[in-house]
């Protein structure tokens, strides 16, 4: 079993024509993922490895069973792609996209909430079960980072995820679902609300996230752990320990403010609640095992 | 993008929001006429981006003709460049009070603060007595509806007659932050004249960078940037901060790059500059090395593990910058990722010693930066 993906689930890939498009449909494919048909507006009777194209979202619902959507859409254009998605009832939906206007965030994720969706990203890889499916760019033929296992990743960076996920193979381990929830500053989906499916999935035994300043999923993890709504082992890397105050350096979403958002907060937090805080990448596999993680189920 | 205060008080000033009186001035000889518009006493403000100008020296309030005209000699020649000065109308106030309106991602709306502490930094005053600040979720689907912003006002204890002015304004704040896709759109102080009318005492406008592409009213310009390595970065849309350390990033990926840049530090290491090649600029090898090689350093670090961003290409791209750039300071590679022995044998025909281990590059690189 794995989370929010795995090789039964249905997906179509919305820009599934253009170069990211069609180039990443087909490694999603040879992992093992269950693509079965795509829409891009105006190329519809075209195949993409060998998978129907659709005009319209609609279209594409009404001819397959779908349960899940993969964008690959310009962020101008990311909000209109997202609301004709949740207006066709689909409920999962990952958008990969860097530079979705913020404004356009905030109501991607008000009209999720009210669909009843998840909206993972944008500015992110995407999701990834190693060795099963994925909904996303990822470089998944990379043994050192990419190999199935027990601990469940969720990350708001890509580079930084690979650096990471190595120090955690390294270690011994591998990854059940690794959730890219992106860089900006309004993520569709927070940590703290993958963390019910990760509880409840029985191939996680820990889950890492991997975060950094600014904003506050850090510390909505620590609460979910203190109200015991998340019980497994939990290791967090956070980046930007050392970032000049008051600057942003790195992600959009990478900057305090309010007052809040701050290395020093987030690790008092995490730590406060008994999850462990790795001071470098290579911490993180050695706090694995520290915890007594087990290597496996 | 970070508006001037006089370019916020415009966008305010077109929105019925009202402003002092106030010329914008660049340079000394333009004074004269501006304290005959204007009157005295009145208010030289600093158009900088730097937050903390009264405290830096930046602001003069000054009441005689003498006093101004030393005063904008002072600033126009002041060791930051300063390129204009808004002279301002002192006005005659009451009271100020705080307001701005920004996003709350958790919730996913917008967030109108206000607190009738005027002029404080909001962020003290959030982690220190956040009960002084009133908040009002907007719901971006239906905007500031008038009863809040009126019970906003009620909660900040104004008069019926303030109540009034502050609905009115705090709706046109409201639409200059829809209209300009605000990240944050603050007026701190606002002030409340002596006849009880709102005046904004100062304007912070910060346009989200994503949005840039529909909001196309206000560009910078190379004289907006510090340096001449920022503004060619920007140009090539390569995100890059220029720092006084002795080590060159050029890595890929925002978290890996702030990670590598905490690690310089861990190890007693300083950055020289922060510089991202990674993500859409995976083949912009030679422009940031140029970047990098126009900040003073002793040592260029790479470091990248990157996915789309090919590791035989940012390879590639970094034998081609040194053939043609020719730099004059050891360069520390550690390239991960896809095509990545592809990678390792192009640096190693090139004569690098390529590594593989991020902490044992970051500790080459500060060894490099010492001398030893």
């Amino acid at each position: 079993m794995s989370i929010f993906i795995d090789q039964h689930t249905k997906v179509l890939v919305q820009g599934i024509t253009g170069s990211e498009g069609s180039f990443w449909t087909k490694h999603m494919i040879e992992l093992g993922t269950k693509v079965v048909c795509g829409v891009t507006p105006g190329k519809e009777g075209q195949f993409v490895e060998g998978k129907p194209v659709y005009n319209t979202v609609k279209k594409a619902v009404l001819l397959h069973d779908i349960d899940a959507s993969m964008l690959f859409v310009p962020p101008k254009l990311t909000k209109d792609a997202v609301m004709e998605t949740l207006n066709s009832g689909i409920k999962k939906i990952v958008t990969i996209s860097d530079g979705i206007p913020l404004h356009d965030m905030v109501l991607i994720r008000q009209a999720a909430k009210e669909h009843g969706a998840l909206v993972v990203g944008g500015n992110t890889s995407g999701v990834i079960s190693p060795k099963v499916a994925m909904m996303g760019s990822f470089p998944h033929w990379i043994e050192r980072v990419y190999k199935k296992g027990n601990i469940g990743v969720m990350t708001r960076s890509g580079s930084l995820t690979n650096e990471v996920t190595a120090m955690i193979v390294e270690a011994g381990y591998g990854v059940s679902t690794l959730i890219g929830v992106g860089g900006d500053p309004v993520p569709g989906t927070r940590f703290a609300e993958m963390l019910p499916y990760y509880e409840a999935d029985s191939e996680t035994n820990a889950v890492v996230i991997i975060g950094e300043l600014g904003g506050t999923m850090e510390e909505e993890v620590a609460e979910a752990i203190k109200n015991k709504t998340f019980t497994k082992p939990l290791v967090a890397f956070l980046g930007g320990r050392t970032a000049p105050k008051g600057q942003r350096m790195g992600h959009a979403g990478a900057i305090i403010s309010g007052g809040k958002g701050s290395v020093e907060d987030k690790i008092k937090a995490l730590t406060e609640v008994g999850a462990l805080v790795a001071e470098r990448p290579r911490m993180v596999g050695k706090l694995l095992v520290e915890l007594k993680v087990p290597k496996s189920i | 993008m970070k508006l001037y205060e006089y370019q916020a008080k415009e966008v305010f000033k077109e929105s019925g929001i009202p402003i002092p009186k106030s010329i914008l001035i660049h340079q000394e000889d333009e004074l004269a006429q501006a304290i005959e518009q204007i009157g005295l006493p009145l208010v030289i403000k600093s158009q900088v981006l730097t937050g903390g100008r009264g405290k830096a020296g930046l602001i003069s309030f000054v009441k005689t003709k003498e006093d101004a005209i030393f005063h904008v000699h002072r600033l126009f020649n002041h060791e930051i460049k300063i390129k204009s000065l808004l002279i301002e109308q002192a006005v005659h106030i009451k009271a100020e009070i705080y307001v701005s309106i920004t996003v709350d991602p958790y919730m996913a709306t917008g967030l109108l603060l206000a607190s009738k502490e005027g002029g404080i930094d909001i962020e003290i005053l959030a982690a220190t007595q956040p009960e002084k600040i009133v908040r009002e979720p907007i719901d971006l689907r239906y905007g500031l509806m008038p009863y809040q912003a009126q019970s906003v006002a009620y909660e900040l204890g104004l008069s019926p007659e303030q109540t009034k002015e502050a609905t009115k304004l705090l709706l046109k704040l409201y639409d200059v932050f829809k209209k300009y896709d605000c990240e944050l759109v603050e007026i701190n102080p606002l002030f409340i004249t002596e006849e009880n009318t709102l005046v904004a005492g100062d304007g912070k406008l910060m346009i989200d960078d994503n949005s840039l592409f529909r909001q196309t009213r206000f560009e910078q310009t190379k004289e907006d940037y510090k340096t001449e390595a920022e503004y060619d970065a920007v140009q090539e849309g390569i995100p890059f901060i220029q720092f006084d350390g002795d080590i060159g990033l050029m890595c890929a990926g925002a978290g890996l790059t702030t990670t590598v840049y905490d690690l310089i530090n861990y190890e007693g290491g300083k950055v020289a500059n922060y510089l991202e090649f990674g993500g859409p600029n995976y083949k912009k090898a030679v422009k940031a090395m140029e970047i990098c090689l126009k900040v003073p350093s002793k040592v260029i670090l790479i470091v990248t593990f990157g996915t789309i961003a090919r590791a035989d290409v940012m390879a590639e791209g970094i034998v081609d910058a040194i053939k043609r750039l020719k730099p004059d300071r050891p360069i520390v590679t550690c390239i991960r990722g896809t095509n990545e022995a592809e990678a390792v044998r192009i640096l190693k025909e090139a004569g690098l010693e390529p590594l593989f281990d991020t902490e044992e590059a970051v500790k080459k690189a500060v060894a490099l930066s010492k001398g030893v």
